[in-house]
């Protein structure tokens, strides 16, 4: 044993790291190694939430139409047209609040806090690979939409950036959401309520003309409307015209949503 | 050797009670006891109860340009059903889950209370929990569309049997199914079926041939043909079958539950 301990070699004390690692270099390899863990962590959900958002998706989809007694063509659009929208909302506004507030409750929030990257990058991080996630279970809702209803889609090169933006939104208004109210079941009441008011109340499968005045201001601030004009315009011709305004509507949101989540995370507990 | 001389000081009970006395007794404790269970949540099931039923009430306006008078009726006329459910068959099995998952779930199996007693003051408070619902989601309707409801005393059983089948549905969903995960999850599908997928809602000719046909086993739209049918004097379904299937529901539900209540572990 003596022999044992004789033999290693003694180590010097422990020197502390000279400065502190910072800089763009340091950020993207911050950004790379959070990637890994992240997903690590969320690849076991993936293909619970692509099962779940064509469920919502394609199941309201399919509800929707059941509730008028003739679907004329032009219904039958607007009602596959929304398939995007009616599974992104509930992925942003109820899955990730509720991961967040998994994570409150599990710890794994304060832990991913105290590693030694930079906290921007683990928001990157986590906003992109939700974001990807959200990807296939919208993709998939729609195809099943166009093949109940058998409308003819024209697809734009607009269908791009109105998916991706409409997906970044969601997922960073749903988390920066669910970061600024530090009461998890605060958290989980507010999303539940949200949602059913959003899916009833908002112009998405129906003509925004058919709201009462009111409603119609209130949806050109709230972004589900936004949501969906933006990916008509990109699925359809001629149902959504002018959606400039839409697309700011819904950068504005984005906008909002990260700075909430950066005050949050920037400040100390 | 003290405290075996302590303990033979205490009196052993002088016989168990029984009778209809002491299960009124029970049944009143237990109403109590769920009523301070429900107490925690009541903002929240409030909150729910109105946007479902108000909700749905004044949404469904903006999915027409014009609405129909019928498509408003049907769903002023369904609504109250899913006011009547939304506790006994979806909240009461979400609680029963949690209490599995938290652990007090067999503390609550151990108090001295016979398990029908208990299952009737749970179905008495999931009917108080409905009914002011109801009512408001009616009154609420009949202000914004002005209908034509004309309601007869044959309510009273349907109201009774609709909120009663589906708390024993529920109260099987959560006691006979063991896994509390399974639970949360098939109730969480019942939200779903009740307010999209059974003709509540919505005239039954508006679905799929093959879902109507599924529809006519399942409880949901009978149960909706009882309550429509004492709502207004519209001809639909024989309402004999609706109350016939909708029994054997919550007779069958009500044994499993016992079943499973009952058997020991």
């Amino acid at each position: 044993m003596t022999a044992a301990v004789a033999a290693t070699e003694p180590l010097g004390p422990l020197e502390p790291r000279r400065g502190l690692r910072s800089g763009f270099p340091y950020w993207v390899e911050s950004l790379r190694c959070m990637f890994r863990y992240d997903w690590g962590r969320l690849r076991q959900w993936v293909p619970m939430t692509v099962v779940i958002q064509t469920c919502m998706g394609a199941g309201m989809v399919l509800m929707y139409g059941f509730f008028y007694p003739q679907i004329t063509p032009e219904r039958a659009l607007f009602i596959a047209t929304g398939a995007p929208t009616l599974s992104l909302i509930p992925l942003g506004f109820v899955m990730v609040p509720n991961g967040v507030m998994q994570e409150k409750l599990g710890g794994t929030f304060d832990y991913v806090w105290s590693l030694p990257v930079r906290r921007s990058a683990q928001i990157a991080s986590t906003f992109t690979l939700y974001t990807l996630m959200a990807l296939p279970g919208t993709v998939l809702a729609l195809l099943v939409a166009t093949w109940r209803y058998g409308v003819h889609l024209s697809v734009s090169p607009l269908l791009l950036p109105a998916v991706l933006l409409c997906a970044v939104m969601a997922v960073t208004v749903g988390y920066g959401m669910a970061l600024l109210i530090p009461n998890p079941l605060v958290t989980n009441v507010i999303v539940n309520a949200l949602i059913f008011v959003v899916l009833l109340f908002s112009p998405i499968v129906y003509p925004a003309s058919q709201l009462p005045g009111w409603l119609f201001d209130v949806h050109r601030v709230l972004p589900f409307e936004s949501m969906a004009q933006v990916m008509r315009a990109g699925l359809s011709t001629g149902l959504a015209t002018d959606v400039g305004l839409s697309f700011a509507v819904l950068g504005a949101w984005t906008l909002a949503g990260c700075a909430a989540a950066a005050w949050v995370v920037g400040r100390r507990h | 050797m003290a405290s075996s001389d302590a303990a033979a000081l205490i009196p052993p009970f002088a016989g168990v009670e029984r009778g209809l006395g002491r299960s009124l007794r029970d049944y009143l404790s237990m109403l109590r006891w769920h009523l301070a269970g429900i107490r925690l949540w009541i903002m929240l099931l409030s909150a729910v109860q109105v946007l479902a039923g108000v909700g749905f009430v004044l949404g469904i306006s903006l999915f027409f340009r014009h609405i129909p008078t019928s498509a408003a009726l049907f769903v002023s006329t369904g609504v109250p059903v899913i006011n009547l459910l939304l506790v006994g068959l979806v909240f009461g099995p979400q609680v029963v889950a949690m209490q599995k998952n938290a652990g007090n779930y067999e503390y609550t199996r151990t108090l001295p209370v016979n398990r029908a007693v208990n299952a009737a003051a749970w179905a008495t408070v999931c009917l108080a929990a409905g009914l002011p619902a109801m009512v408001i989601s009616l009154v609420v309707a009949e202000l914004r569309y002005g209908l034509d409801l004309q309601i007869s005393p044959m309510i009273v059983p349907a109201v009774l049997l609709t909120s009663f089948a589906g708390t024993m549905i529920g109260y099987a969903i959560a006691h006979a199914i063991g896994n509390p995960m399974a639970t949360q999850l098939i109730s969480q599908l019942i939200v779903f079926v009740i307010f999209g997928f059974a003709p509540i809602l919505y005239p039954i000719s508006q679905m799929p041939g093959w879902l109507a046909t599924l529809n006519w086993w399942f409880p949901f739209r009978q149960m909706a043909v009882m309550v429509r049918a004492a709502l207004t004097p519209m001809p639909g379904s024989p309402v004999g079958t609706a109350y016939l299937v909708v029994g054997v529901w919550a007779v069958v539900s009500a044994g499993l539950a016992a079943w499973a209540l009952g058997r020991r572990q």
